[in-house]
This record gives structure tokens, sequence and C-alpha cells, in this order.
């Protein structure tokens, strides 16, 4: 039996390995198992060489895993152009299409003795059963099945419903397809069996999406009801989703011409009165920075996501990354403080999107949310939400008494002034991104940008004593801590696991909210720590500098920072945190006891 | 456009006007631009405050400041998308743009054939003085080839962007020019432009007193100025305007060079049939993750 199964798959664009992915993860979802699958592709438009890794355990996870347990091959050219996204290991058990005429002693994995080698004549099966070998995908379903003990019954259901299109015949054949499969494991049993244990909490039926969706989703239950954007890789799927649901809600979206004019069109929303939108990746993020800064100084709420990959400039655009940080915090011009949030998984995803409109609205601040490409294209299952425990903010509006001699920008204790839109008697303004006095007209004062300066900035001051949105684990007396944000959090709390497993006294700590930086959270998370890690995927480690910035950081605390496209394994960090747990333990050995006589 | 919402009268032009003291020089074009801008407010008689004016930077950008409309003095070149922005969030808004030649045809040139084809109910006033005069006197998209200025001190090596011919080949249906030496004139296109269902586009030559030349000052446009109207022109024929408009920069024709009799359907009228078709079809917003349910 086993509680965890990562299984990696490859073939070539028409072979359908991410079909084949689709219905696993719907019949784990369907069966109350937690997983998460991840899709790769070449970087052909269409066609060229595909891929999917599937996760499907009996308990929460956090994270893709590392080196897979069953890798299939439908050829082996193809799959070896995933090398460090499918690694193979001395558990895996290898199943490959056999035409492929490669011995079972000879795979093309240099330097991997895997646990079982099993050649399948998986295009035969297909073409016997089917007629066509385009059903390959379905027999390495019924392999699956077979071998590990997903449950048929749900691999079906998601095989039915992929197909039904095509017709009753089509769904007859894959069925037979699907039969053949489940008999040849059974024929062929493995040398030590591998069957997948039931969910450890029975088989409640989990939600299953990805975090663009999620996102998407979570903006109109927050009450978002204008989206402009532009298409960009990887965040488009934000802009498909509301471009067909964000009606039914009264709102309305703007596919806009540029990235500037996506962002230009949320300001002009949120001036009239709208919870706005807009979502991006890296590049989109350069070009929107100067209307951040409009946001700002005109203190007009707005959201925008910006889904991490590769960068500079174009970099990886498929590939995930944490290197956007330093753009988000800092790249405005002037001193233009905003809020920036970050998910750590596609759950995640849900709280952090309505606490970034809350933000958004409450403070009148533009405010970034920082997925990644990892959390946002990558599906997972997730236990039901309860909305009724989210709370929904409004902006604050002027009343009656506040509409008479009006000033929008008035300068309260708080830092926050209600707020008029075009339509309301009374409440007419000007707003600019221009400096301005408390009534909003221009100034060249510098007594009043101080003074305005300092408004913008105090209003935000209370983010800082948000503690939830900090993930806190482990030991609070731990000596060495880790502190990781966005899905490398995931990677993070099962290194943190296996830690605990390993007897390591560790602590966890995952900011949601990366600016403004809450010192004090940090500083009393710090109070025991002498060594730890900030691991994130960027190469310069920018939370790692980020902290130093504002946080007095213990010396020993170190940086476990990589270039996206290069997964951050949870055993490479606990090695890390079991040599600096060592290596504590051994100065203190040595260290020379005061002379207390 | 609702534009009658009020009794007509209601409303006169210094309802319109703020008390902020506009920073233009003394001679200013854009002071006769302002002042027709009121005039054309009152003619419609929409309360100020269910009036959107979006302006970009530029010394004519300032102009929402001196009314009393809610004003959106935005960033250079960005006026046209905030004003999309707002007039989709709120259809029942009029909505107004105004800014210069550099920020509508330079750093904002991407964002005018989106809005014309897009075609959302707003009035675009261009003020176009064939120079950058906030930045004191640098080459703009509409000088003419071989001008001296403080940026081409040996003279220009560009042809100037033709405004009125790039809004008609982009498809604009209503397209109209005017100038502050024909006061009446001037608000009489703004005016129409506001009732026109759909995008308007009006050029103003609006001088620049201090680093204009001397031929684009109000008093020389007084003598060389021709009304469409009284050469007979008809605002329906789009070839025949696009044919004058080739005189833009030797000639200054002022009035209606087109206005599209059939004029195509609004983004705001697409989003509201979309509302009234899809609106509530969808699952309760606190029930909205039950979509991700599979089955």
């Amino acid at each position: 039996m086993t509680n965890d199964l990562v299984i990696g798959m490859a073939g070539s664009g028409g072979d359908g390995i991410v079909a084949a992915g689709e219905s696993l993860i719907t019949a784990a979802a369907l069966g109350g198992y937690h997983a998460i699958m991840t899709k790769s592709f070449g970087s052909q438009i269409r066609g060229g060489e595909s891929s999917c890794r599937l996760r499907i355990a009996t308990r929460p996870i956090y994270s893709t895993g590392g080196t897979l347990d069953v890798a299939v091959a439908l050829n082996w050219e193809d799959f070896l152009k995933f090398g460090a996204e499918l690694p193979v290991g001395g558990h895996t058990v290898v199943i490959y299409e056999s035409k492929t005429g490669v011995q079972p002693d000879r795979l093309p994995l240099p330097g991997v003795r895997p646990a079982a080698s099993l050649p399948v004549p998986i295009g035969d099966m297909a073409k016997s059963m089917t007629g066509t070998d385009r059903a390959k995908n379905t027999v390495v379903l019924g392999l699956l099945a077979g071998w590990f003990g997903i449950t048929h019954e749900g691999i079906l259901a998601g095989i039915r419903k992929r197909l039904e299109k095509k017709g009753a015949e089509v769904v007859e054949a894959n069925k037979r397809a699907f039969d053949a499969g489940v008999e040849y494991a059974e024929q062929h049993p493995l040398a030590s069996a591998r069957t997948m244990a039931l969910p450890a909490e029975g088989k409640q039926v989990k939600l299953l999406v990805d975090g663009n969706e999620m996102c998407a989703a979570a903006a109109i239950f927050a009450g978002c009801e204008f989206f402009g954007g532009y298409p960009i890789t990887p965040s488009s799927e934000i802009m498909h989703y509301l471009s067909r649901e964000i009606w039914k809600y009264g709102g309305s979206m703007l596919q806009a011409e540029d990235e500037i004019a996506g962002i230009g069109a949320v300001v002009g929303a949120s001036f009239a009165g709208k919870k706005a939108l807009t979502a991006t990746s890296g590049p989109g993020l350069s070009l929107k920075t100067e209307i951040l800064g409009l946001a700002t100084i005109a203190e007009l709420p707005l959201v925008c996501v910006d889904v991490q990959r590769g960068g500079p400039s174009t970099g990886i655009p498929t590939k995930s990354e944490q290197s956007d940080l330093f753009a988000a915090v800092f790249s405005a011009h002037g001193d233009a403080p905003r809020p920036v949030l970050a998910p750590m998984s596609v759950a995640d995803t849900f709280p952090v999107t309505v606490e970034a409109f809350n933000i958004a609205e409450y403070y009148q601040t533009p405010v970034i949310i920082l997925s990644d490409q990892d959390i946002a294209q990558r599906k997972e299952t997730v236990d039901p939400i309860d909305t009724k425990r989210f709370r929904v903010i409004e902006r604050r509006r002027p009343n009656e008494t506040e509409l008479v001699e009006y000033d929008r920008f008035r300068l309260t204790e708080s830092g926050i002034s209600p707020i008029s839109h075009p339509g309301m008697k009374n409440g007419n303004y000007l707003a600019s991104g221009i400096e301005h006095n408390e009534h909003g007209a221009p100034t060249a004062s510098g007594e009043m940008h101080s003074r305005m300066n300092e408004k913008r900035l105090r209003k935000l001051a209370p983010l800082k004593r948000r503690r939830d949105l900090f993930l806190v684990q482990g030991d609070p007396d731990a000596p060495v801590a880790l502190i990781a944000w966005g899905s490398v959090a995931g990677v993070a709390m099962e290194a943190l696991e296996l830690a605990h497993e390993q007897g390591l006294k560790v602590k966890l700590l995952v900011p949601k909210l990366l600016y403004p930086v809450a010192e004090a959270v940090y500083q009393d998370f710090l109070a025991s720590v002498k060594r730890g890690l900030v691991v994130e995927q960027s190469h310069q480690g920018q939370l790692f500098r980020t902290l130093r910035m504002f946080v007095d950081l213990p010396g020993g605390m170190e940086s476990l920072a990589k270039s996206g496209s290069n997964p951050i394994l949870a055993s490479e960090i606990v090695d890390r945190l079991r040599a600096m747990a060592l290596g504590m333990q051994r100065k203190r050995a040595y260290e020379p006891q005061p002379d207390l006589g | 456009m609702s534009t009658a919402a009020k009794p007509l009268g209601l409303y006169v032009a210094k309802d319109y006007r703020s008390d902020l003291k506009p920073i233009w020089c003394p001679g200013c074009g854009d002071f006769g631009v302002v002042t027709a801008i009121y005039r054309a407010l009152a003619a419609i008689g929409r309360p100020p405050h269910e009036i959107a004016f979006v302006s970009g930077i530029g010394c004519s950008s300032r102009i929402p400041g001196y009314t009393t409309a809610y004003g959106f003095n935005s960033v250079h070149g960005r006026a046209l998308p905030i004003a999309q922005g707002i007039k989709i969030a709120n259809p029942d808004l009029l909505v107004l743009v105004a800014g210069g030649d550099g920020d509508g045809f330079s750093i904002g040139g991407n964002h005018v054939p989106h809005a014309i084809r897009r075609n959302l109910d707003i009035t675009y006033i261009v003020m176009d003085n064939q120079i950058y005069g906030l930045t004191k006197g640098q080459l703009s998209p509409t000088s003419s080839r071989g001008l001296k200025t403080a940026s081409s001190q040996m003279g220009s090596l560009e042809d100037p962007v033709n405004p009125l011919l790039y809004v008609l080949g982009y498809g604009a249906s209503f397209v109209a020019q005017g100038t502050p030496g024909d006061m009446e004139g001037l608000a009489a296109v703004i005016e129409e432009g506001i009732r026109f269902p759909g995008f308007a586009f009006i050029n103003v030559q609006s001088p620049c007193v201090t680093y204009g030349l001397p031929d684009s000052q109000l008093k020389a446009q007084k003598e060389i100025m021709q009304s469409l109207k009284q050469l007979g022109h008809d605002p329906s024929n789009r070839l025949r305007a696009m044919d004058l408009a080739q005189d833009y920069g030797t000639k200054l024709y002022t009035g209606v060079f087109y206005r599209n009799p059939n004029p195509p359907p609004t983004y705001e009228a697409g989003v509201r049939e979309r509302h009234e078709a899809l609106m509530g079809t969808g699952p309760a917003r606190e029930d909205i993750l039950q979509m991700f349910i599979p089955h």
C-alpha cells in the first residue's frame, strides 16, 4: 500500500498525455484524494512534446513532490526533454512503449536503476481495442488503475466526460482500451505492490481548479465588477474566465490594446466607483508601473495580479519564478508604497484574492497579488471552502455631512479619506497624478507634498499588524527556521514535515503579506532563531534581500535561492537544515565554557 | 447618451467653471476652448456631477480642473483608456476627454484607433498647437517638416501626423474641427460631438502664444478659416471629408467633416445587451466555487 504517488508522463503532442492526467485528477477529486497536477509543453504552439506530473495522496499535500514513483514514457525522445521535471530514481516504476525497442535493463537514464522497468505494447493494445492508436492514453489509464488501484469508476467517469462529444462508439471503444490496460496490469503484477490506500478523511468530493480560475472566481466573490487586461502567459486564463462569467454578476470587461490601457481602464472603472481587476505577468507589470503610481497618488483602489514567470524581459514565459518581488514592491517612481500579497497554493488563492480587494478598497490603494506560474496553471484538489467565513469590504464613501464642503483628500487620523465617485452629488473633485491639496487642487508646496506622502504611508501602517496574513508552523522555540513564500512555501511545508520526522527542531514562516514588511511579526518569529533559510525561486534571493532591508535577521540566516525552471526539492532544504542543526551542536561542543570561578 | 435629463436653461456656462485659476499663458488658445466647453455643457444641461472629464498631461490637459465636473488629470497619453473604463463602468455618465496633440498622437497614439473601433459614447477634444508647450517648446507630432524648435535646432526631419485623416482612416463616426477664433462655431461642434451617439473627435486649432508660429495665432487664423457648411460640404460623405482633411496644415476648415449617418453600435450598448441576456444566470456570488466541483 502507498499513501502518496507521484506520476510523471510524457509523449508527443497528439498522444493525449495531458488529457490522461485530467482524467486521473478528476478521479482523484471525486474519490476524495488530495492531488496536484502540472502540465509542461515544448515551446511549439501546437504539437511537439507534452508532459504532465500528477501527485495523488491520502493526506493534504502542498507541492508536486520530488522524484517520480511512476514514470510513463510513450517515447523516450519526448520523455527525456523533461529531464528536470520528471526525475526518475531508485524507487520509480518505469512504464514505457515496448515498440521503442529499448531493453528493460538499458533505459536511456544514465546512472539510474529504477525499481521496475516495464515495456508494454501500449500502441498495439490501443489499436486492437479501438482500431486506432489514438487511445494510447486510455490504455495508460487502465495500466495505472490496474497497478496502483486508483478508483476505476472515477477514471471511467473522466474518460466519458472527455469523450462524450465524440459519440457513444468512441466512449465504448475507449472503455475497452481501459479494460485492456487493467487486465494487462493484473496479469503482470508488480514485484512489490503499490496500491493506493483510501483517503484519510473519507471520500468527500473536492473542488478541482487551477490558481488562475480560483483567482478570477474569488474576484467575483469579492465584488469585482470590472476587468481590463491584455493577453499574456501565464495569466490569460483569468481574463478567459471573466470574459465568460463577469457579465452574469453585472460586471463588464475590456481586452485592451496594450497592458497600459488595460490598467488605465481599471483605474477609470475604480474612479467611477467599481471594484476593478487587472492581471498580467512580468513584462506587463513593467508596463503598468506608471499607472500603479497614479493609483497610489490618486488613492484609487485596484487589484493587479502578476502571475510570475521567468524573467527579465521575455525570460521563460512558461516556467515559474519568484523574481518580480522587487518590481512589485519598489518599481514605481516617487515614494509610492503599495501592499503586495502572495498566495501559497491554489486553495490559498481564494482568501488572498478576497483580502487583496478588501485591502485595496479599505485603504484606497493599488494592491499587487504575486501569484506564480506554478500555482496559476496547476490543477489542485481543494477542500470545499465556506465562503460565509469571508468578509467583503466596501470603500468608505462620504456621508451627507462630509459632502458639505467635501475634501476628497482630507487629512484624517487614519489617513483614509472618504471617496466619492462621478454621479455622486456634491462629491465632485479633481483626481490627479499631480500632487494635490486636501481639496484635490494641484500644488507644488513642499509642505503639502510631505503631508500627503505621510498620509499615503501612514494609512497602510495597520497592515503590519495583520498576523492573519502569516502562516507559522513548527516548534515555537526552534533555533532553526524556514521562511518561504508563494508556491515554494508548499515545498517548505513538506520540508518541515520531513525535518520533524528526522527529529530536527525547525519552524516555518510563510508571509502572505510581503509588503509593507511586518517587522514585528518577523522579529517575534526570529526571537528563538540562530540559523535558518529563506527559500525562494529567484536568482538574487529577492525576499531574503527585502527582509534584510527592514528586519535584523540573525547572522545565521541564509538564502536558498534558485532561478526559475530549477525545481527546489524538500529533500535539499532538509539537507541544509540538518547541516545547520549539526553545525550548531558541534559549535556548542567545541565552544570553551566561560570560566565562572 | 440621455442628454435631456434637466429642463433647458437650468444650468448656465458659469456653473461649469471652477474656482481654479488656469496656469496658461495670457492669450493661450486654451482659454477659448474651456469657455466653449462651458457653453456646450450648458446647452446640454447635464449637472456637473454626472460628467467625468478626463485628460492626460500637457498644458491643455489641465482643463478638467477648470471645470466643476468630476475631473481626472491622469498621466501622459492615457486619458482615453481611463475614460473608457469610466464609461464602461457607468454608461450613464457624460464622458469628455481632452488633451494636446502630443498626448493624443505621440505618447497616446496607440489608444486612438482602439477608442474609435470600440465606439464608446465619449467625446475627445484635442487642442492641437503643433508644439510641446509645457516642456518649453519641443517638436510635437503635428509640427511641420523643417520646424526649428528647442529639440530640433537644425530643423525637423519628419512629416507631421494629420489628426483628421488619421481618425477618419480608422473609421471615426464623428470628426470635426474648430478654433477659439470662432467661439460660436467651436461651442457648436463640441455640443454636437457630445450629442453624437458614439465616439466623437474634435480637433481644435488652439494656438500656443509662447512657442507657436505667428501664422498659427488667432489673428492669423481668423483670416484664413473657412466654414465647411458655407463651402457646402455634405458631412455624410466620408470620402469627401477625407479629401478635405488632406488640406490639414495648409487650410483651416471649421465645422463637421464627417458625421456617420448610420453609426455602429456603441460598446456600452453591447454590454447592456449582454447584461440583459446573462445577469443572474450564474450561481450566487457566495456559491461561485461550486462550479469547480467535478462530476
